[in-house]
């Protein structure tokens, strides 16, 4: 029992975790509808908003997660790969972001690419992993080159196949160097990366081949709401439960780890360890519980997306003294809208109030005042990022949010009249 | 030698001295040796207090990890604070200390991974 423990958290529990989500997919629905709803998710043109509850149905949906979850798992099992920060929060991101846009189909096609480039550049595969778990995020772009363009399969399959590999082969030179424009405060910083390309590729379909990319998506479905809170809930307790039992006395440790600035490149894994980073894994989803909650958020494949990339950064950057002060500024914009508009916020402006936190380093830097004030320019940013890139980065907060860094960074060093402040040691 | 592992060379030198002016540092000389597959950087401090070196001991001797190398390398050089040695530290293998006299000598050495 002891040893089969001792597996789990140097696994970060995963396994758990995929076997909760692999189980309540059966579970919540029949073996045909499932069989059914994943045909669909397959075909779909998954560009944002692809909510696969709403093309699938729930049980195709955690299928389709816990198989993606489990093909990497493998995939990093196979290359010898520990669990590190960056590999947990890719690990958990592919797994969000299989509730809408990412599936099997759309995401070998960008691996395939960054293996010839690892090949082309005489290194091993696994050096690239960080940027192959983040890498699917511009998967659409293969699904609507098939299924989106009317295209027929001769033409629209090896168009796809093979603009994904060319976007998978560019994507780690393109992203090491993007690293740079926000200093490393964006955390989504290949989300970034893929936003240009995905500019680049809204640019030529939309000019070259007259396409009009805002056809698809934006139908979300809401039902499942009570079930993925309490999938929450429960996942969060897992996290925390297991870093409490690794050591009874690991909150001791949480004020150092909420003193660090969060800014890339940050393995809480590898620095703080396994037991306090479940803990902040833990409390980030709770964190994101309360925000929705309070809100009336309803969970959608979209803002589970959400919940679970915040829960992966918990091992890489993110925790609620430099998360919740640009949530709270995304969310004053969120409030805003009905009495400045008239109309309801939008899903895309909902689950904004999660992926903000890509810019939690920022906050984590500057300060509770500045972290809020670059929240707000963020959800107010994130709209437009959308239409730039044509809903082929389904990272499109990691796009938005390269910008706010890059603009506000250097504005608030300036303000504060910077002091090279020192992380305690 | 890869263009790659020259701007990482170039860029370790650059943080190293920034960290080292950044904490006070007034005199100080970063001899660099490239040989076939290893670099070496040699640092000699006139006068490196204790903790500050066991910051150093902590924040560099860290594993070497190819896969962050790859991912965050440009972030070196360009920092704002004086933790950036974590970064640092993901592309060292190996760091080395020496006292001579009243003089510390440290000595970082990373190992070439790309192929020409």
């Amino acid at each position: 029992m002891k040893t089969l423990y001792l597996k789990l958290k140097g696994r970060m529990m995963m396994p758990i975790i995929f076997l909760l989500l692999f189980g309540l997919a059966f579970y919540f629905d029949s073996l045909t509808n499932i069989y059914h709803g994943y045909l669909n998710i397959l075909r779909s043109p998954s560009v944002l908003i692809s909510d696969y509850l709403e093309i699938g149905g729930l049980g195709a949906t955690l299928f389709n997660v816990a198989t993606i979850m489990l093909i990497n798992i493998i995939m990093l099992h196979q290359l010898k790969l520990k669990m590190t920060g960056p590999i947990f929060a890719g690990l958990l991101t592919i797994a969000g972001f299989s509730f809408f846009g990412k599936n099997i189909f759309n995401t070998i096609p960008i691996y395939i690419g960054i293996y010839l480039y690892a090949r082309y550049q005489k290194l091993e595969f696994k050096s690239f992993i960080i940027v192959v778990l983040f890498s699917t995020g511009i998967s659409p772009i293969v699904s609507f080159l098939i299924f989106g363009t009317g295209w027929s399969y001769w033409i629209g399959v090896p168009a796809g196949f093979l603009v994904g590999i060319i976007t998978g082969f560019v994507l780690p030179a393109l992203s090491a160097h993007t690293i740079r424009f926000h200093k490393g405060y964006n955390l989504y910083n290949i989300g970034f990366a893929m936003g240009i390309l995905s500019m680049l590729y809204a640019a030529m379909l939309t000019t070259m081949f007259d396409f009009d990319l805002f056809t698809f998506g934006g139908d979300t479905n809401e039902a499942f709401h009570f079930e993925l809170l309490l999938l929450t809930v429960v996942m969060s307790s897992v996290f925390i439960i297991g870093g409490y039992l690794a050591n009874p006395a690991v909150f001791k440790k949480y004020p150092k780890l909420m003193r660090r600035t969060g800014r890339a490149v940050s393995d809480f894994i590898r620095d703080e360890g396994n037991d306090i980073s479940m803990v902040n894994v833990g409390v980030m989803g709770l964190v994101s519980v309360v925000f929705i909650v309070v809100l009336g958020i309803r969970i959608n494949g979209a803002v589970m997306g959400g919940i679970l990339t915040v829960m992966g950064f918990g091992a890489f950057g993110k925790h609620p003294a430099n998360s919740i002060p640009v949530m709270l500024g995304a969310t004053i914009w969120f409030l805003l809208v009905p009495i400045v508009t008239g109309e309801e916020a939008s899903v895309g402006l909902a689950i904004a109030i999660l992926f903000v936190t890509a810019i939690s380093p920022i906050a984590g830097r500057f300060g509770i005042v500045f972290g809020i004030f670059a929240g707000f320019v963020h959800i107010v940013i994130t709209p437009f990022t959308y239409t730039f890139q044509g809903g082929f980065d389904l990272y499109n907060n990691g796009f938005a949010a390269g910008f706010v860094a890059a603009l506000l960074v250097p504005i608030f060093e300036f303000l504060k009249k910077d002091v090279l402040e020192e992380e305690e040691v | 030698m890869k263009h790659i592992e020259v701007k990482i060379i170039s860029k370790i030198i650059r943080e190293l001295s920034h960290f080292l002016i950044t904490h006070g540092f007034k005199n100080f000389q970063i001899e660099t040796n490239i040989e076939s597959k290893v670099t070496y950087f040699k640092i000699t401090l006139d006068d490196l207090k204790p903790p500050l070196l066991e910051k150093m001991k902590e924040r560099i001797s860290r594993e070497r990890e190819l896969e962050v190398e790859t991912y965050g390398w440009e972030l070196l050089g360009d920092t704002d604070e004086k933790n950036e040695l974590d970064v640092l530290g993901l592309l060292i293998d190996k760091i080395e200390f020496q006292k001579i006299g009243e003089k510390t000598r440290i000595t970082l050495s990373r190992e070439s991974r790309y192929k020409d």
